[in-house]
C-alpha cells in the first residue's frame, strides 16, 4: 500500500513541466491563482481556465451587478493567437447587506471559469501560455481594490485532464446558473414591482431572490417578498430609476433558490408586462415564520381545542356537556361510545366541508373558510335551528312521546345519532369562528396540496373533539364533573340564552345578506316552527298534520331566501368608508395619502368587535382625518372573487385582514387581528 | 378577549408589520424636504437656506479607493471649482459612523479639506447617517444636484467609468458637469438618474 502511494507521489512530482495551476498571488485580502481543467489539450478542443480566489474571512468580492455599491470581478487575458477566451461563468451571487446597503457578491472561495477554445491549427508539441490580469474590489467594512497577474501553460497534444482542477471547475460550472424551463415576467405598478415565475424546477423557493444583470432595475436594498403559488411564485420589491423614462423591453437576471441545502440558480429573461398566473397563492403571515406541515397540524390541533370556548360554539358544546354530565355516573363504556360518536360527527362534518371546499377550489372558485355562511340559505336554517334548540332548552317543549314518533331534533336524540349530530352542528356553527382564528393554518392548508389540506383540517377536528375524548378517557376528569341533580334543569334553561343570542346574530347577518325580505322570511319560519311545536304538543291527528305542514314551511322558507343588495351598507357607517378595489388603493397612494383597508364580513365576529371597539371610535376617526387616511372597506359578507384573491395574497383564507399602506412604504403593513389605536397609528406613521 | 389573545400568541397568526424599507430614495424631479445639518465648523445649515442657488451634494469617505480616484486625479476638485464658479453651493457629506472608515471630527475634516485643496462650501458631518438615509446615499462618491427651486435634478454616479483605477478618469463623462451645463443652458438635465458606484457608505450599524 505504502509503495503505491509513494509511487503515486513520485509520479505526481515528476509531472509538472505543464502546471495546470499558476503560482498563487497574495493580493492582500485575497489569494488568487489561475487553474486549468487540462494539463494538455488537443487542437480544436475546448477547455476551461478559471480564476480561483481565496478570500479572507469576512471579506467579499462582487458579482457582475455588484448591487448598491462595489465593482465586479474583472479578468483580462493575454494568450497566443491559437486560443480564444469566452466570458466568465459567474458563480451564484448572494445578497450581502451592510447596514442599509445591499451588495451582490461572493465570500469564501469563488471560482470564475472561462471557456477557452484551441484553434484546430494549433501545433502539437507547442505550449499555450495564458496570462491573466485580474482586478477585484474586496470589501469587508472598508474596500480595497486589488489586482494581480498570473500565468500557466498547457501543452498541445493528447488531451490530459487535470483531475483536481477539472473537478473543481466542473463543480463551479454545474453550480453556475443555466437557462431552464422557468418563465418570468415583471410588472410595475407605482412603487412596486412584481416579478412572477412559473414552470419552476424542484426546490425550496421560500428565500428565492432575483438578481438582475443590470443596475437601475430593482431597488437592491429593499427586500424581495416571496409569495408562493401553486404554479409559481411572485417576488415583490421596488423598481429603480431605469423605469422612470422608459419601460425596459426585457430584463435578464438570475433567480436563486434552495435545493436540498444547496443554492441553485437559473437564468431568466423577464418579459415586461402582465404577471404570470401562479395559481392559488399563500404568504405565511409575517411573524408566523415558515409554516411547516407539522406546525400547521399542531396549530390546528390547539386551535380546534380552543375553539370550544368561542362564543358561537359554546352553546352547542354545553348541550353536549349536559348530556355527558347526565351519563357521567353511568357506564363508562357508554360515555366513551358517546365521545367517539361525537368525535366522529365532528370529523365527518369537517371532512364534508373540506371535501366541498376542495371540490370548489378544484373548480377554480375563489373561496375561503367560513364560506358556508356566505349562503343566506344556510344562515337562515342555522338561525331557525338555534331558535328551536333555544326553545327546547328553555323547556317550551320536551322531546316527549308526541314528538318522538314524528321526528325530533337530532341533537337532542340520546344515543348514537344524538352524539354524532351534536358534533356536526358544533362544527357548522363553529366555522365562522375558525376562519379568523385559524387564518395561518387554514391559509396554509388551502394553498397546500389536497392531502395536506385534509391533514390540517382533520387535526383541527380532532382538537375540537378532544375535550370530550379526554373526559371519556381520563378518570379524574369524569369524577370531577358535577353530580346530576335539579340544578341541571336550571342550567339547561340558562343555556338557552346564548342560543337565542346566536340566533339573533345570524338573523342580523341574514338581514345584511338578503335584506328585509330575508328578515321577514326567517322570522316567519321561526313562527312556523313555534306553531309546529304547539301543534305537536297539544293536538291530535289533524292538528299534528297542520304541525307537520308548519314544520315543512319552516324548512322551505329559509331555502327560498336569496342574496339581496343591502349587504355591506351598514358596515362602518360611522367612518367615511369607500368601497375597496385594488385600483382605488393605487389611486389614493398616488395622491400621497395613507390607506387603511378593512377586509370584513357581517358574519365575522372578530371583525365586528374590532369595528365596534377600535375602528368606529372617535379617536381612530380623528386619526384618519388628521393623517388624511383613506378608509377602504372590502366586504366579504357575500362571495367575492377579487376579495378572496386579495386575501390569498396575504396568506389569509378568511377575514378579518387589516392592511395599512403608509406614505413611506410601498408594501402594506399587515396589522394584527386584534386592533388597537396604537397599532393603527404606528402603521399609518410608517413606524 | 384574553382567550383570543392566548390564541394569537399560541398560533402566532397575528401578523406583524412588514418592515418598511429604510432607504426609499427621493424621486428625481421631486422637492427635497428641508433639513438641518451641521458642518465641520459646528455651523448649522438649513437646506432651505440655499433656495435660489444650486446645491451639489457629494458623499465622501477619505479611505475609499473610489473617492481617492477622483481626488488624486484632481477630478473632484475641478468639478467643485466649476460649480463654485457657477455660483453653486457644494456640500461634501461624511456619513461614516464613529469608528468606521472615513469618520472625521470637524477638525480632521477641515484638515483633510485643506490637504486636498477641496473647494467646497462646507463639509457636513452626518455620523448618525440621517442625511445619508434621507437621500438614500449608497456609495462614496454619490452625487446629487438640487436646483434653485429645491428640486432634486440629478442623483447618481460622478461619471460613467465605474472603476477604482485613477487612469479611468480621463475620457469618462462627468455626469455632474454635464448636468450643470444642461441647467446653465436652460435645459432639463438629460441624464438625471444613474447608478452610483463606489464603496458603500459606512453607516452606523
Amino acid at each position: 500500500m505504502r509503495a503505491i502511494i509513494l509511487t503515486a507521489v513520485i509520479w505526481l512530482l515528476a509531472l509538472p513541466a505543464f502546471a495546470s495551476e499558476s503560482e498563487s498571488v497574495d493580493t492582500g485580502k485575497v489569494v488568487a491563482s489561475i487553474v486549468s481543467s487540462h494539463d494538455s489539450v488537443a487542437p480544436g478542443q475546448e477547455f476551461y481556465i478559471a480564476l480561483r480566489t481565496v478570500l479572507d474571512e469576512g471579506w467579499h468580492t462582487y458579482w457582475r451587478n455588484p448591487g448598491d455599491s462595489g465593482e465586479p470581478v474583472q479578468i483580462s487575458w493575454k494568450m497566443p493567437e491559437d486560443v480564444t477566451a469566452g466570458e466568465i461563468y459567474w458563480p451564484l451571487p448572494r445578497p450581502i447587506p451592510t447596514g442599509p446597503i445591499v451588495n451582490y457578491g461572493f465570500e469564501g472561495t469563488p471560482l470564475f471559469p472561462v471557456k477557452f477554445t484551441v484553434s484546430p491549427d494549433a501545433e502539437i508539441g507547442t505550449d499555450i501560455t495564458v496570462v491573466s490580469n485580474f482586478y477585484y474590489l474586496v470589501c469587508e467594512e472598508i474596500c480595497i481594490p486589488e489586482y494581480g497577474s498570473a500565468s500557466l501553460s498547457v501543452a498541445v497534444g493528447d488531451p490530459v485532464i487535470d483531475a483536481r482542477w477539472s473537478a473543481e471547475i466542473e463543480a463551479a460550472l454545474a453550480a453556475s446558473p443555466t437557462r431552464g424551463e422557468v418563465q418570468g415576467a415583471i410588472q410595475k405598478s407605482g412603487n412596486v414591482v412584481d416579478i412572477s415565475f412559473t414552470d419552476l424546477p424542484e426546490g425550496d423557493f421560500s428565500n428565492a431572490y432575483f438578481f438582475p444583470y443590470d443596475q437601475g432595475v430593482l431597488g437592491h436594498s429593499n427586500p424581495q417578498t416571496v409569495i408562493k403559488g401553486t404554479q409559481g411564485l411572485i417576488l415583490t420589491t421596488t423598481p429603480d430609476y431605469l423605469w422612470e423614462d422608459t419601460t425596459p423591453k426585457t430584463l435578464e437576471g438570475v433567480l436563486t433558490f434552495d435545493d436540498g441545502g444547496a443554492l441553485k440558480g437559473t437564468n431568466i429573461a423577464l418579459a415586461v408586462g402582465q404577471n404570470l398566473d401562479i395559481g392559488e397563492s399563500y404568504v405565511p403571515p409575517v411573524g408566523f415564520g415558515k409554516v411547516t406541515l407539522w406546525t400547521a397540524i399542531f396549530g390546528a390541533l390547539i386551535g380546534g381545542l380552543i375553539l370550544n370556548l368561542m362564543p358561537c360554539v359554546f352553546p352547542v358544546i354545553s348541550i353536549k356537556a349536559l348530556s355527558i354530565a347526565k351519563t357521567a355516573h353511568g357506564e363508562r363504556s357508554v360515555i366513551r361510545r358517546e365521545a367517539w360518536l361525537y368525535t366522529a360527527g365532528v370529523m365527518a362534518t369537517f371532512l364534508l366541508l373540506t371535501g366541498v371546499l376542495l371540490a370548489l377550489k378544484a373548480g377554480g372558485a375563489e373561496i375561503g373558510w367560513g364560506f358556508q355562511l356566505q349562503s343566506p340559505k344556510v344562515v337562515a336554517i342555522l338561525a331557525v335551528l338555534l331558535f328551536v334548540i333555544g326553545l327546547n332548552l328553555l323547556g317550551v317543549f320536551e322531546f316527549g312521546s308526541g314528538l318522538q314518533n314524528t321526528g325530533q331534533s337530532l341533537t337532542q336524540k340520546s344515543g348514537a345519532a344524538g352524539s354524532f349530530f351534536t358534533g356536526a352542528l358544533a362544527v357548522v356553527v363553529a366555522t365562522p369562528c375558525t376562519a379568523p382564528m385559524m387564518a395561518g393554518a387554514v391559509g396554509y392548508a388551502l394553498a397546500a396540496p389536497a392531502i395536506v389540506t385534509l391533514a390540517v383540517f382533520m387535526a383541527l377536528a380532532l382538537g375540537f373533539a378532544l375535550p370530550f375524548l379526554l373526559i371519556a378517557y381520563v378518570p379524574g376528569l369524569l369524577s370531577r364533573l358535577p353530580k346530576p341533580g335539579p340544578w341541571m334543569a336550571r342550567f339547561k334553561e340558562v343555556l338557552s340564552f346564548p342560543m337565542f343570542a346566536a340566533a339573533i346574530w345570524l338573523v342580523w347577518v341574514l338581514n345584511l345578506q338578503a335584506g328585509d325580505d330575508g328578515l321577514l322570511t326567517v322570522l316567519s319560519a321561526m313562527l312556523a316552527v313555534a306553531i309546529a311545536i304547539w301543534c305537536f304538543k297539544h293536538t291530535k291527528t289533524f292538528g299534528k298534520a297542520i304541525g307537520a305542514l308548519a314544520l315543512l314551511a319552516a324548512i322551505v322558507m329559509p331555502l327560498s331566501i336569496s342574496a339581496g343588495t343591502s349587504a355591506g351598507e351598514v358596515v362602518a357607517a360611522e367612518l367615511k368608508a369607500e368601497t375597496w378595489s385594488p385600483a382605488r388603493v393605487a389611486e389614493i397612494q398616488a395622491e400621497g395619502r395613507p390607506v387603511f383597508v378593512d377586509f370584513t364580513a357581517a358574519w365575522c365576529v372578530t371583525c365586528k368587535v374590532n369595528e365596534k371597539l377600535v375602528l368606529n371610535t372617535a379617536k381612530v376617526q380623528t386619526l384618519f382625518e388628521e393623517t388624511d387616511t383613506a378608509f377602504l372597506v372590502a366586504d366579504w359578507t357575500n362571495k367575492d372573487d377579487v376579495i378572496a384573491a386579495e386575501l390569498a395574497k396575504y396568506g389569509r383564507a378568511g377575514v378579518p385582514l387589516y392592511l395599512v399602506y403608509s406614505n413611506n412604504s410601498v408594501s402594506p403593513v399587515i396589522l394584527p387581528q386584534t386592533l388597537s389605536y396604537k397599532v393603527i397609528s404606528e402603521a399609518i406613521a410608517g413606524e | 378577549m384574553s382567550v383570543s389573545k392566548v390564541l394569537f400568541s399560541t398560533l402566532a397568526v397575528s401578523a406583524l408589520a412588514i418592515a418598511a424599507p429604510a432607504t426609499a430614495k427621493i424621486a428625481t424631479g421631486s422637492n427635497v424636504a428641508d433639513m438641518t445639518v451641521t458642518d465641520s465648523n459646528g455651523v448649522q445649515h438649513n437646506l432651505s437656506d440655499f433656495a435660489g442657488q444650486k446645491v451639489v451634494l457629494e458623499w465622501t469617505n477619505e479611505g475609499c479607493p473610489y473617492v481617492a480616484k477622483h481626488y488624486s486625479t484632481n477630478n473632484m476638485q475641478k468639478t467643485q471649482a466649476m460649480a463654485e464658479a457657477d455660483g453653486s453651493v457644494w456640500l461634501s457629506v461624511i456619513s461614516s459612523a464613529p469608528g468606521k472608515q472615513g469618520y472625521k471630527t470637524g477638525e480632521e475634516a477641515n484638515a483633510w479639506k485643506d490637504a486636498q485643496g477641496a473647494e467646497v462650501t462646507a463639509i457636513v458631518l452626518d455620523p448618525e447617517g440621517e442625511m445619508g438615509q434621507t437621500f438614500a446615499a449608497k456609495t462614496t462618491p454619490h452625487m446629487y444636484i438640487i436646483d434653485e427651486a429645491q428640486t432634486l435634478v440629478y442623483q447618481g454616479a460622478i461619471d460613467d467609468n465605474r472603476s477604482a483605477n485613477p487612469a479611468t478618469v480621463e475620457g469618462a463623462e462627468n455626469y455632474v458637469l454635464s448636468a450643470m451645463n444642461d441647467l446653465k443652458a436652460g435645459n432639463a438635465v438629460a441624464v438625471s438618474d444613474t447608478a452610483p458606484y463606489g464603496c458603500s457608505v459606512k453607516y452606523k450599524s
